[in-house]
């Protein structure tokens, strides 16, 4: 039992870590210009946030090879300019996650926001804040229920992903290998014992992780 | 001084405000839907007008022309929203606050304290809105606009959520307030009496325009069209035909009685003339109509404009009784509605089905153009 090799799990926290700091940020920028914005292309904006709820994650990973895969004119410059290799590499993991998860992200916060009444951001834009002074002071701390259940959601879904992080990122142990992936690998490879213990830490992992974040976003009621 | 000459279409609505406001409460008075809080979200900087120009104090706030429009962060305005806005999450110290947290701590500190002792707040700054009664929140929304010193005050239907127990009170401290700081105050309701009691002078707006805007007694008593009058709530709005006139009186015909006016003095805009023949629109406030007590020799102002009628119906209110008059062989009674303070009621030994005479008081009778729709 002690012979585990936990690197797939030491992967997976860092991947759905990083998908959710990426998704908090991108997520809530998104939800709040969806919200509050009246645009042009804001519906098919809307649309392709949300595409990825829809889309099954292996049709998703395939596209996403499609465009960055080591081949392609995209995966190629970015890997020739910046050196950054999305396809085959734990980065790739990140961004499937991320994308994957970003319509939770979005939803939840989007809908809080929509819920914060703006007579509320207009008056404290009367009295002197910018309108990013007003976001943080106001909308946010109002919207941080819907915001908070985004995240756990995200972390959730970014933790447990596997279609388009194995198309895109691939299975290389010790190098893009993730839980749920190194779970599929050994049942498959016919061990059924390290199967079933990586099922029970990825189990527990995800219950204790989703406690911590929602402790960590938790806010007293007014 | 703020001076507003603006236009604003939304959707099929047409908005055209032209007003001015010096150290004074400017009440602008209209039913719901007439374009009243649009007008201050203009001012404040929270809704772009598409014409015109809007300046404080010598400052252009906005101009269509020059492409000019200070965001509402720079304006320098108290805008106190209907149902107030309060911040839930902020206790009442922070909500104060929240317009001054460039100031210095210690600084910030005393500001808020001078908005506390004005407006009686003590005891209340850990509270947060949701721990307050109305009219505590309405003295935390004021203080909020206030702490920062603002050029302005704008207010929209400030004491529409209140009891009319503690309407009176905070009327008169909004007043107490306005003359200590000496700031130009616009004010927007659909209380008639919370117009008369705060405004120094009264728009009143219908449809998104400006009927009339005048000092309020002026308003009070001489609407400038039937429209007007209706909607401050002007009980004897008649129909008559100019006779003719002369140096004493305006003679005007009412369903075939001779009623003589006070001359009167003609406004310019809508165009008055009285000329024989012209149908026009008088209107007597109801307090302003007397009943002659019988059996008594009359005299004087009591003897003006006799009719004889006879009471159909009553309203009883808390101060004053409402009576529906019949003038005599009338086509679609009731005519004339009167208001009369309880006592005088029990003196003259009212009730329903008693005949009365009536007397309309010559300088009371404020003739109007017949408007044009």
């Amino acid at each position: 039992m002690f012979d585990i090799d936990l690197f797939p799990l030491r992967l997976s926290l860092q991947v759905a870590g990083l998908a959710t700091a990426i998704c908090l940020v991108v997520g809530v920028a998104l939800a709040r210009l969806l919200a509050r914005r009246r645009f042009w292309g804001r519906d098919i904006l809307s649309a392709l946030v949300t595409l990825p709820l829809i889309l099954p994650p292996t049709v998703l990973g395939y596209y996403l090879l499609q465009v960055l895969g080591r081949r392609t004119a995209v995966g190629a410059f970015l890997e020739d300019v910046f050196g950054i290799q999305i396809a085959f590499a734990w980065e790739g993991a990140v961004l499937a996650s991320t994308i994957v998860a970003l319509p939770l992200m979005v939803r939840s916060a989007q809908a809080a926001f929509e819920s914060v009444d703006p007579s509320l951001e207009n008056a404290a834009r009367t009295l002197g804040r910018s309108d990013l002074g007003v976001f943080f002071t106001i909308t946010l701390p109002l919207a941080w229920q819907g915001v908070a259940a985004g995240t756990a959601l995200t972390f959730a879904r970014a933790i447990g992903e596997f279609g388009a992080t194995i198309m895109l990122a691939g299975n290389i142990p010790g190098k893009t290998q993730t839980m749920s992936v190194a779970i599929y690998d050994a049942w498959q490879s016919g061990d059924a014992a390290l199967a079933n213990a990586l099922v029970g830490i990825l189990t527990v992992t995800s219950v204790l992780s989703l406690l911590v974040i929602g402790r960590l976003v938790r806010v007293p009621r007014w | 001084m703020l001076h507003v000459d603006v236009q604003k279409r939304l959707g099929g609505f047409e908005l055209t405000m032209a007003f001015a406001a010096g150290d004074e409460i400017v009440v602008l008075f209209g039913p719901s839907g007439a374009g009243k809080s649009l007008t201050l979200q203009t001012v404040a900087g929270l809704v772009r007008p598409d014409r015109g120009t809007i300046s404080l104090g010598g400052e252009t706030l906005f101009d269509a022309r020059l492409g000019l429009n200070v965001p509402p962060q720079r304006r320098r305005i108290g805008y106190v929203p209907q149902a107030y806005a309060l911040f839930p999450h902020l206790t009442v110290t922070q909500n104060i606050a929240y317009g001054i947290s460039s100031l210095p701590r210690p600084q910030r500190a005393q500001r808020v304290q001078e908005m506390i002792d004005l407006l009686g707040l003590h005891g209340l700054e850990e509270r947060r809105p949701g721990q307050l009664s109305g009219g505590q929140q309405q003295r935390v929304a004021l203080a909020r606009a206030l702490v920062f010193r603002p050029r302005l005050l704008l207010l929209d239907e400030p004491f529409a959520a209140l009891d009319e127990a503690i309407r009176a009170t905070l009327r008169q401290e909004l007043l107490d307030v306005r003359r200590q700081l000496h700031m130009t105050t616009v004010l927007v309701t659909h209380d008639l009496k919370e117009a008369f009691a705060l405004g120094d002078r009264i728009a009143v707006l219908d449809s998104g325009r400006i009927l009339q805007q005048d000092a309020r007694d002026e308003v009070y008593y001489r609407p400038l069209s039937r429209r007007v009058a209706e909607l401050i709530e002007t009980r004897n709005i008649l129909r008559g035909t100019v006779l003719g006139s002369d140096r004493d009186a305006l003679h005007l015909d009412w369903r075939g009685h001779l009623i003589k006016a006070s001359p009167q003095p003609l406004p310019k805009e809508p165009a008055l003339s009285l000329s024989k023949g012209q149908p026009v629109d008088f209107c007597i406030r109801a307090s302003q109509v007397t009943i002659v007590r019988p059996g008594r020799p009359t005299r004087g102002a009591e003897r003006e404009n006799l009719l004889h009628g006879r009471v159909v119906r009553e309203d009883l209110g808390a101060e004053s009784y409402l009576l529906f008059v019949a003038i005599a062989d009338s086509p679609q009674p009731p005519d004339l509605q009167i208001e009369l303070p309880i006592n005088v009621y029990y003196r003259l030994n009212l009730d329903t089905d008693k005949e009365v005479v009536v007397s309309l008081k010559r300088e009371a009778i404020h003739v109007m153009a017949v408007d044009a729709a």
